[in-house]
């Protein structure tokens, strides 16, 4: 009787219901619900007319108490989302719920009534399963989850008190045996251990044997105390001792999350450069200082600014390449002085196992560190449309500075005003996207132009100093040999801000995309240069074997020229925060009338230092302390921009998803610049044959054929690596094998993903269906209750 | 350093730091930023767990919260008697939530609940306009705040109830990875 009621009174309902229920079938799975473009204007007009504050019928004003009675007893309307909050929720009885507010709810005024209610007939119950819950943890694992408990401090420290009285309370399990195992602290109450140490602080004097009370300043934890802090993992929870915290703090308040990414990169790439120093300077710099080879027969003029250029006092140091001794001279070295290591620490060896474990260290600590930015940055569910994360994540609560503040509500509002301009116009294709297009196809071209003619310009440049500074003195040929690491910073750190003005014509569809454009083209500027760089080295080598010109001891000239390079990266970058960000920003802060400042441009910045560490990974190889000079380079350059980024610049207004981005930079760091860096270094020694006259490998056609001399040589120490040597690194099976079986673990790792992936998909559609489940049992107990009640 | 302070007992200290994720060293610190609002309201000493409550106004006017828009409702959301007037107790509770290390679900518990401006554990429209207009500072037309409510529910609206609960406001926190660096106020 009442369901047949109950269908009549649906189909003769009038036509807003009708509508409704269209509506709620034909929204579409995995899309969006209300999509302004398909769905009718007038009817979604009529609706929102009628009823101008809710979107969705269901909530509507005129809904009868008996229904409201049933929503508020919903099981998921006073549950949350762990078991351990919904009941530490529930042991709260009247917490932060003004009832001023109550009253201007629109359809919750009995439903808070009937929680506290429930609240208050709950409590003691649910206390005790807290505390039940708590106390089956151990120590650590309970602190944990009492923090991460959503209520108030005050309850938390009631709660920790309950479960401490619980643990103290009751007699102590362990019976003092006598055995040499047990502690006397067991014996003992925990109301006796707490008196006995908060009394006084007694020491024993040894040789009389008695008792005296300490009378100066009892140490801190009391010697003997089982303090809470200590087991409950509070030394893990202690923050680490960061570098630069302070400094961080402040820019963070003033300029965002964004600016702050650049500067924890660069404290980033401090860290890789501190560990690789590390490990260079204990293995292989501290032996072969202690160890001085012979005096070699080169005559080392004093060159001016040897600083700067490497030559003169530097050449022959353990700085380079060349200082390094081949095992032969060492055996010759009857010196008679006080070394750290033995005398037959192999040199060469040390060489190759130091600056790969540098390398294989970083590639780790680079992957690593890419994961966990991956896995904190990944999304799994639809990826449609950022309105809400953008109203919901993208106030930066750090920033609190009253024009950072103004600033990024400002910024917040356009982004809000485009994107809602988008919804509603989505419509209407862009027709200016076809003529357009070549203004794109034109900027390209100029950027390519540019990159090829600076890779002209650096080819050609070597001879052509070379022909000038042949007969100059000394001071002229160190200003010479910096000539064109000059050249390439200023090509390095200039163009690409002729490239962004360049792309100020171009439209595009989003700002990311133009950021990434930007990007690329940077890349592709500093990646040309650099490979013709190399380029040029490779070629002069090919000249030097064939006879054609004499270039001793080449590695070490390649290392001076990558010591130049970064030193006058440095010098460069901060003569432009100088001239383009001081003076400049000094003219148009007097000049413009609002008072305008620059804006950080943090891709660029980030390139220059990824650019930077290329270069010294790629150097190490010939100059093993250029970590070191990295490491000098960028405490300056963190100094540098800070003061510059406080007094020149104003917070950015583009949006910058710092997340996003801090992992597109990371993996910009690892491929293509260190796998770069490494496949050069790996390319090298294996087959540039190094020279003859120099260097640790003089004796070698290449530097990875020192495992082949080992396996002539018959000392037991070497027999390990012979045997690496012959049955792992040059066995074609076992590389075959491990590389199958590596593969093999990477495609079940994926299709496990796949799996997963598939589950989640289905569990979204099960949520969404119980969703319309639950909105037509609604709408059905409505319909009922209105049926059934008198008016 | 430890025995210097007659602030608190060493076993308060330790509750302190149990139940929040600061250190010792840190909560004095916060317990001197609280004091130093109201001198002459906070006593000194704390061993006997005074009652003492600052008023809003001071706790709004923090050099941090100062010009957040939102300060009013995180001051609410943590007091406890829910109108922002704030005890020590409810001072820790909101900075540690707010710091670095609070996980996620905490910090998005927190956040769900400052954006409920009406209390009712729902995030309906009304709050949403409101988010609006304290995140723009009203520069928004009233159509437009409209359709941006409207997207935002259908976006995030995962039980189609037509407001947002807290799983849906979770389950949506988890697809912004910036959220965790943008809920953070250092201090």
């Amino acid at each position: 009787m009442a369901a047949s009621q109950v269908m009549e009174t649906i189909s003769s309902e009038d036509e807003d219901q009708e509508m409704i229920e269209l509506e709620a079938i034909r929204s579409p799975y995995g899309a969006a619900k209300f999509d302004l473009t398909h769905a009718n204007p007038e009817d979604l007009e009529a609706q929102h007319y009628h009823e101008p504050k809710h979107t969705n019928a269901l909530h509507r004003n005129n809904w009868s108490s008996s229904t409201q009675r049933v929503l508020s007893s919903m099981p998921s309307r006073s549950i949350r989302f762990n078991q351990l909050t919904a009941l530490s929720r529930s042991t709260v009885t009247c917490r932060r719920r003004p009832l001023s507010d109550v009253s201007t709810t629109n359809c919750t005024t009995e439903h808070d009534v009937f929680r506290e209610q429930d609240d208050c007939e709950n409590d003691v119950a649910q206390k005790e399963e807290v505390l039940n819950k708590l106390q089956g943890l151990s120590a650590g694992e309970c602190m944990r989850v009492l923090r991460e408990m959503p209520i108030s401090v005050s309850e938390k420290r009631q709660i920790r008190a309950w479960v401490f009285c619980w643990a103290a309370g009751q007699p102590c399990v362990h019976r003092y045996k006598g055995a040499s195992g047990s502690s006397a602290v067991c014996a003992f109450t925990m109301d006796q251990v707490e008196e006995a140490f908060n009394g006084r602080y007694r020491e024993v004097n040894r040789e009389t044997q008695q008792w005296y009370t300490y009378n100066h300043l009892v140490p801190e934890p009391r010697p003997g105390a089982v303090l809470c802090g200590w087991c409950y993992g509070r030394v893990s929870q202690q923050k680490s001792i960061q570098l630069w915290q302070g400094a961080l703090r402040n820019i963070s308040a003033h300029f965002g999350t964004g600016v702050l990414s650049y500067f924890i990169f660069l404290r980033r790439l401090l860290i890789y450069n501190i560990l690789f120093f590390l490990i260079n300077g204990l293995f292989l710099v501290l032996p072969q200082i202690s160890n001085p080879p012979l005096p070699k027969n080169i005559h080392t003029t004093t060159a001016d600014l040897w600083m700067l250029t490497g030559m003169g006092v530097l050449t022959d140091s353990v700085m380079f390449y060349g200082h390094y001794d081949n095992n032969i001279s060492i055996y010759n070295n009857f010196k008679n002085v006080t070394k750290w290591c033995p005398e037959n620490y192999n040199i060469p060896l040390a060489y190759i196992f130091t600056i790969g474990a540098g390398m294989f260290i970083t590639c780790v600590m680079l992957v690593y560190s890419m994961s966990k930015s991956i896995g904190r940055g990944f999304r799994v569910f639809k990826t449609t449309g950022n309105l809400a994360l953008k109203v919901f994540c993208s106030w930066d609560f750090k920033v609190s500075k009253k024009w950072s503040v103004k600033l990024q509500s400002v910024n917040i509002c356009t982004q809000l005003k485009e994107m809602v301009s988008e919804l509603s116009c989505r419509k209407q294709k862009r027709n200016l996207c076809s003529t357009l297009g070549w203004i794109h196809f034109l900027v390209w071209f100029i950027c390519i132009f540019c990159i090829a003619a600076c890779m002209l310009a650096v080819y050609h440049l070597p001879s052509y100093t070379d022909q000038i500074c042949s007969k100059a003195n000394s001071f002229q040929k160190a200003v010479c040999l910096l000539k064109l690491p000059l050249v390439m910073s200023c090509i390095s750190q200039l163009l690409p801000g002729f490239f962004d003005m360049l792309s100020t014509v171009e439209h595009y569809d989003s700002p990311s995309t133009r950021i990434y454009v930007s990007i690329v083209r940077n890349l592709l500027l500093k990646g040309c240069i650099f490979g013709i760089l190399c380029y040029c080295w490779f070629e002069q080598h090919s000249c030097r074997t064939k006879g054609l010109i004499t270039w001793q001891c080449w590695e070490t000239l390649v290392g001076q020229e990558l010591y130049r390079l970064v030193l006058m990266d440095l010098l460069f970058a901060i003569v432009y925060i100088i001239i383009a960000e001081f003076l400049w920003g000094l003219c148009i802060r007097n000049i413009t009338f609002r008072r305008k400042k620059l804006e950080f441009d943090i891709a660029r910045d980030v390139l220059e230092l990824i650019y930077g560490q290329t270069l010294v990974w790629f150097g190490v190889l010939f100059s093993p302390l250029l970590p070191a000079v990295q490491i000098g380079k960028l405490f300056l350059l963190f100094y540098f921009k800070k003061t510059s980024l406080m007094t020149n610049f104003q917070p950015s207004k583009k949006t910058w998803r710092s997340t996003q981005m801090s992992t597109f930079f990371i993996k910009l760091l690892f491929f293509p610049s260190f796998t770069g860096a490494l496949a050069c270094v790996i390319y090298v020694m294996w087959r540039v044959g190094p020279s003859s006259d120099c260097g640790p490998f003089s004796n070698l056609h290449s530097m990875l054929l020192l495992g082949k001399e080992c396996q002539g040589s018959s000392k037991p120490s070497m027999l390990w690596l012979s045997w690496t040597y012959k049955y792992l690194v040059n066995n074609p099976i076992f590389l075959f094998i491990t590389a199958a079986l590596f593969f093999t673990i990477i495609y079940i790792y994926m299709q496990v993903l796949d799996g997963q992936k598939m589950i989640i998909v289905r569990l979204q559609k099960q949520i969404e269906n119980e969703g319309e489940d639950k909105k037509f049992l609604i709408a059905k107990i409505q319909a009922l209750n209105e049926a059934s009640a008198p008016q | 350093m430890g025995n210097k302070q007659t602030i608190f007992t060493s076993q308060q200290l330790d509750a302190y730091q149990d139940c929040t994720y600061f250190t010792r060293k840190e909560i004095l610190r916060l317990f001197h930023r609280y004091r130093d609002l109201a001198p002459q309201l906070v006593p000194l000493d704390y061993k006997n767990q005074p009652e003492v409550r600052l008023p809003y106004e001071l706790i709004g006017s923090m050099p941090e919260l100062k010009d957040n828009p939102f300060r009013q409702r995180i001051a609410e959301v943590f007091s406890e008697d829910g109108e922002g007037n704030m005890t020590l107790d409810d001072f820790l509770d909101m900075f540690s939530v707010l710091s670095e290390m609070a996980p996620r679900d905490l910090k998005a518990y927190y956040a769900f609940k400052i954006y409920d401006f009406n209390n009712d554990d729902f995030i309906c429209k009304s709050d949403l306009e409101k988010t609006l207009n304290k995140l723009t500072r009203n520069e928004l037309t009233e159509d437009e705040v409209r359709m941006v409510c409207e997207k935002v529910i259908d976006e995030a609206d995962l039980d189609n109830d037509g407001r947002l609960s807290l799983e849906d406001f979770q389950h949506m926190i988890m697809r912004a990875p910036d959220f965790l660096s943008t809920f953070h106020i250092r201090i």
